[in-house]
């Protein structure tokens, strides 16, 4: 039997779990997504059957592990999956009606020679601010005064009729001016006002005390799918094409609003197909893997060397030294990069002018890559260092003792004692290590940017990670393009999932050592 | 190892920051820093929401207007949308956004975007491609008090996106003390920097923004200097042409040739860039610095007797003519408050007292005439950066200008660095570009 205190515990957290769920649910109905209400909704359900009865208590351990998962590992592989078969990018952001509302709306030019109104926002007397139908009260340069309706323009007679300094009217006998407050909260009813004029034109208002006589030049055939710009002569007519609106007679010109649509998995053989991406790609690939293992080995080697001279009981003075050697780590590593950065400078930097040489350090390809190796050993070895010590300290003395007695000088015990025992421990951080200089955006970033960039191709570095070449595809370069971006991250996961698959083989069998 | 994978996610958010900013716009990063401290905030009644980290602001629901700044302007910016508030009875928030041109975009997707923002003319063809700015219709009046070329700035398809508040474009600084006037072409500018060298009175001959990979916006005044060279063909309507890519024309190449000789010369090296360019020039190594406004304030920290003059000319060409940037107000096509912001940025931006507010904390030479000149009555460095920016065309503003920035930079740095010859390196270059605007 459950002490009752327990139950009370297990179902306050049911409640503040089911609580927190209706609180997102509740986000996710203001922001009008039917699906994700529906499916929180599930998820709720599901935890409280899983939690308040007897039925499955395997699950009760993995319902949390489970979500998190879906939700955080899941989610995005499946959301950047979808995102990599559309064109979602710069001038793709949003649908085909958007794009022809927004380039419409942008069309409207003043009509030439028409004058500038001052202007007021009122209803009629006795209306409801937040509904009645808005009328605009109109003062021409000459001091004419005008009511502007969806139906026209009609004369305001003057009487009763007050007005400041510049002309905007604040009164005016039948009808009540809205505060600004006011007006504003209808900005939407004040975009669409359009009162009509005899030249085809509408008034339309500039802020709140302005309006100007506007006439919009682009006109959408919905039946013929046709956008017509009537600005030009001859009216230009664009027709739709690759997510945009290109000019039927010039193919040249086009609207720079276009739109998102579904391209199945175009970016994908854009990958495959580009002989700059694929072979870039490849290089990339190889460089990629390259520096992982490089930083790894280099970082570890470095650390455990320095780790196994600190573990001498003869040395004195440890605590200092160890301290001093975890500097490096403890600096922001973003800030070391930039110091490192400078360091390299083939002029100025400190590295060139101390060994009076004259290295391009970072503008060619084996430079770069042996400034990123060097400034990531000294960013890496003192977290292998600590690993190390760590590790060492927990291999008795009485083991290597037993190995001197037995007859094994240093480097034997080394190899063969000291060796697999520190691996066993040290083993999967390596691992770790690898995945993270994998993915070591910030190093390159920041030192190197992926550059040298050789010959007439900007878009694929010589230092360049998979992570910094797909992040410069989506947020950067030409044109942002998300979608490709999403299909090229899509081929790294595939690609480190795949490389993984042998890491854990070979994990597992590290730990059968013990 | 954990510590480094926060790390790591920190500065993926700062290089975001930071590659927005080189990828496109203009180099106007650096700038602002220093003349800050200058700025009036005494009758600030609200002050500007500071974010933490370099996260977008979260919108305040609760609000009638909302403004996206940096930093550096949100002090005058709040100034006067307190008057704007009090004024017409409504509440306004100012908010300081670390990177307001992705940030802006990002949000505006999610419908959680600002009513208004500030920032640079050039970001305007990429806003209007991505539907995130609606048009600002200022009167004829009203846009005859700026400068032409400003007014220019704030147009896409002949469209008016914005009101202009402050123009900026590079020039030469050179030390008073080592070179009493300044040279008038860049031979000249060359002998006497090479004249100080040998004499031990400096290292270098010239300071200039170049780096590894290049930096167009640096770059360009040297095609500029021959009449058909640039970037982009002017159609007939004034706009440009992003069809008729010209960094290979011959007027082009030959400016090219001067990057390479230069090069050669060791008076430009890719050596040089934004962490050590203004280092050079303010510790005395170098008599001449091309730069802009946001160079002034360490010079002056660091004591130096500077001045500002035009850039030079080239040998066979004219006057090197630099980009002119032009900074802006816009209002979101997505605003919740779309009548307000209007408002705000036709009635209050066009005025003297706010934008000799802006310009205290930029120290830009103001767009609108009036303030304009009363400032360069009384600051001789505005009215110096003013001439130096008088021959220059204003920064294109078309989305095909994102193609350009990655492809030309790398181009010149190569030139410089003699790893490829003008012609063959800008032929290059002109085939990617023209390569990238059909994809994009």
């Amino acid at each position: 039997m459950t002490k009752p205190i327990a139950l009370a515990i297990k179902w306050v957290l049911i409640v503040a779990t089911l609580a927190g769920i209706l609180w997102i649910a509740t986000r996710l109905a203001q922001a009008g997504n039917t699906m994700a209400v529906v499916i929180a909704g599930l998820v709720g359900m599901g935890i409280l059957a899983v939690y308040a009865t007897r039925r499955s208590v395997p699950l009760k351990y993995l319902v949390p592990g489970l979500l998190f998962m879906i939700l955080f590992q899941l989610w995005p592989v499946l959301y950047t999956a979808s995102l990599s078969t559309t064109n979602y990018g710069d001038g793709h952001l949003y649908s085909k009606q958007e794009s022809v509302t927004d380039i419409i709306a942008q069309s409207v030019r003043e009509v030439p020679d028409t004058p500038r109104y001052k202007m007021s926002v009122a209803i009629a007397e006795g209306g409801d601010p937040v509904t009645a139908d808005l009328v605009l009260l109109l003062t021409k340069p000459d001091g004419s005064t005008y009511v502007g309706e969806t139906t026209g323009l009609k004369p305001l007679p003057p009487a009763g009729v007050e007005k400041t300094s510049i002309g905007k009217i604040t009164k005016a006998p039948g009808y009540t001016v809205l505060t600004a407050k006011q007006a504003n909260a209808r900005s939407k009813d004040l975009s669409a006002i359009a009162v009509p004029t005899s030249d085809g034109g509408g008034i339309k208002p500039v802020g709140l005390s302005e309006a100007f006589e506007g006439k919009a030049t682009v006109t959408y055939d919905a039946a013929a799918d046709k956008l017509t710009d009537a600005g030009t002569t001859p009216p230009t007519v664009y027709a739709p094409k690759d997510a945009k609106w290109v000019n039927v007679a010039d193919a040249t010109q086009s609207f720079p609003q276009g739109w998102k649509e579904n391209i199945g998995l175009a970016n994908y053989s854009r990958i495959f197909t580009d002989s700059t991406i694929r072979s870039g790609f490849l290089s990339i690939f190889i460089w990629n893997i390259a520096f992982a293992i490089l930083s790894v080995l280099t970082t570890f080697l470095l650390g455990m060397l320095i780790a196994l001279l600190f573990n001498d009981p003869r040395l004195r003075g440890k605590a200092i030294y160890r301290s001093l050697l975890i500097l490096p780590y403890a600096l922001p590593g973003f800030v070391t990069a930039l110091v490192w950065k400078g360091m390299f400078n083939q002029d100025y930097g400190i590295i060139n002018q101390t060994l009076n040489i004259s290295v391009d350090w970072l503008g060619t390809p084996a430079g770069a890559k042996a400034a990123i190796l060097i400034t990531n050993l000294w960013l890496g070895f003192p977290y292998m260092f600590i690993v190390c010590t760590g590790a060492l300290q927990s291999i008795p003395q009485d083991v290597r003792e037993a190995a001197t007695i037995d007859g094994a000088n240093a480097f034997r015990t080394l190899r063969s004692i000291i060796m697999p025992l520190l691996l066993v421990a040290v083993g999967p951080l390596l691992l770790a290590s690898f995945a993270f200089n994998f993915n070591n955006f910030g190093l390159i970033y920041l030192l190197t940017k992926g550059g040298p960039f050789n010959g007439a191709d900007t878009s694929i570095g010589s230092s360049d990670l998979l992570i910094t070449y797909a992040f410069r595809l989506a947020f950067s370069g030409s044109a942002p393009n998300y979608g490709f971006a999403a299909a090229v991250s899509v081929i790294i996961f595939l690609l480190v999932a795949l490389m993984s698959i042998p890491g854990f083989r070979r994990t597992k069998a590290l730990e059968e050592v013990n | 190892m954990h510590k480094r994978a926060l790390g790591a996610a920190a500065v993926t958010g700062v290089a975001a920051l930071a590659l927005s900013a080189c990828g496109g716009s203009s180099p106007t990063t650096p700038s602002d820093t220093g003349a800050a401290g200058t700025s009036k905030a005494a009758t600030t009644t609200g002050t500007p929401e500071t974010p933490s980290g370099t996260a977008a602001p979260v919108r305040d629901a609760n609000v009638d207007l909302v403004i996206w700044t940096d930093a550096d302007r949100s002090a005058a910016v709040q100034k006067y949308a307190d008057q704007f508030a009090a004024e017409n009875g409504v509440t306004v928030k100012v908010q300081i956004s670390t990177d307001t041109r992705a940030q802006f975009k990002d949000a505006t997707k999610v419908g959680k975007g600002p009513d208004v923002i500030v920032g640079a003319h050039d970001w305007l063809g990429e806003l209007v491609q991505n539907s995130t700015v609606a048009p600002v219709n200022l009167s004829s009046d009203v846009a005859a008090k700026f400068l032409p070329k400003a007014i220019e700035a704030t147009k896409f398809n002949g469209q008016s996106y914005g009101v202009p508040y402050a123009v900026e474009n590079i020039g030469l600084m050179y030390n008073k003390d080592l070179v009493p006037n300044p040279p008038k072409t860049m031979d000249e500018l060359v002998a006497t920097g090479e004249k100080l060298v040998k004499e031990g009175k400096a290292k270098q001959v010239l300071s200039q923004f170049v780096s590894k990979v290049g930096n167009a916006y640096f770059a360009y005044p040297y095609l500029s200097a021959f009449p058909e060279g640039g970037i982009f063909a002017i159609k007939p309507n004034g706009d440009y042409d992003p069809n008729k890519v010209i960094v290979n024309t011959p007027d082009s190449i030959k400016g090219g040739d001067v990057l390479a000789e230069l090069g050669k010369k060791k008076v430009l090296s890719t050596n040089v860039d934004d962490t050590n360019q203004d280092a050079l020039f303010d510790t005395k190594a170098t008599p001449f610095m091309i730069s802009g406004p946001w160079s002034v304030a360490k010079a002056k920290e660091a004591g130096v007797n500077y001045g500002i003059a035009p850039l030079p000319s080239l040998t066979g060409g004219g006057a090197m003519r630099p980009f002119l940037g032009v900074q802006m107000f816009y209002v979101s096509s997505k605003a919740k408050n779309a009548a307000l912001a209007q408002e705000f940025v036709t009635n209050y931006i066009p005025r003297k007292d706010v934008q000799l507010a802006l310009f205290e904390v930029g120290k830009r030479p103001p767009a609108l005439k009036e303030a304009y000149a009363e400032v360069a009555a009384s600051d001789p460095d505005v009215k110096a950066w003013y001439e130096a920016g008088i021959d220059g065309s204003p920064m294109p503003n078309i989305p095909a200008m994102n193609s350009v920035w990655g492809p030309f930079g790398q181009a010149t740095a190569d030139i410089i660095a003699g790893k490829a010859g003008a012609k063959e390196r800008l032929d290059a270059a002109a085939k990617e570009i023209t390569a990238n605007i059909a994809k994009g």
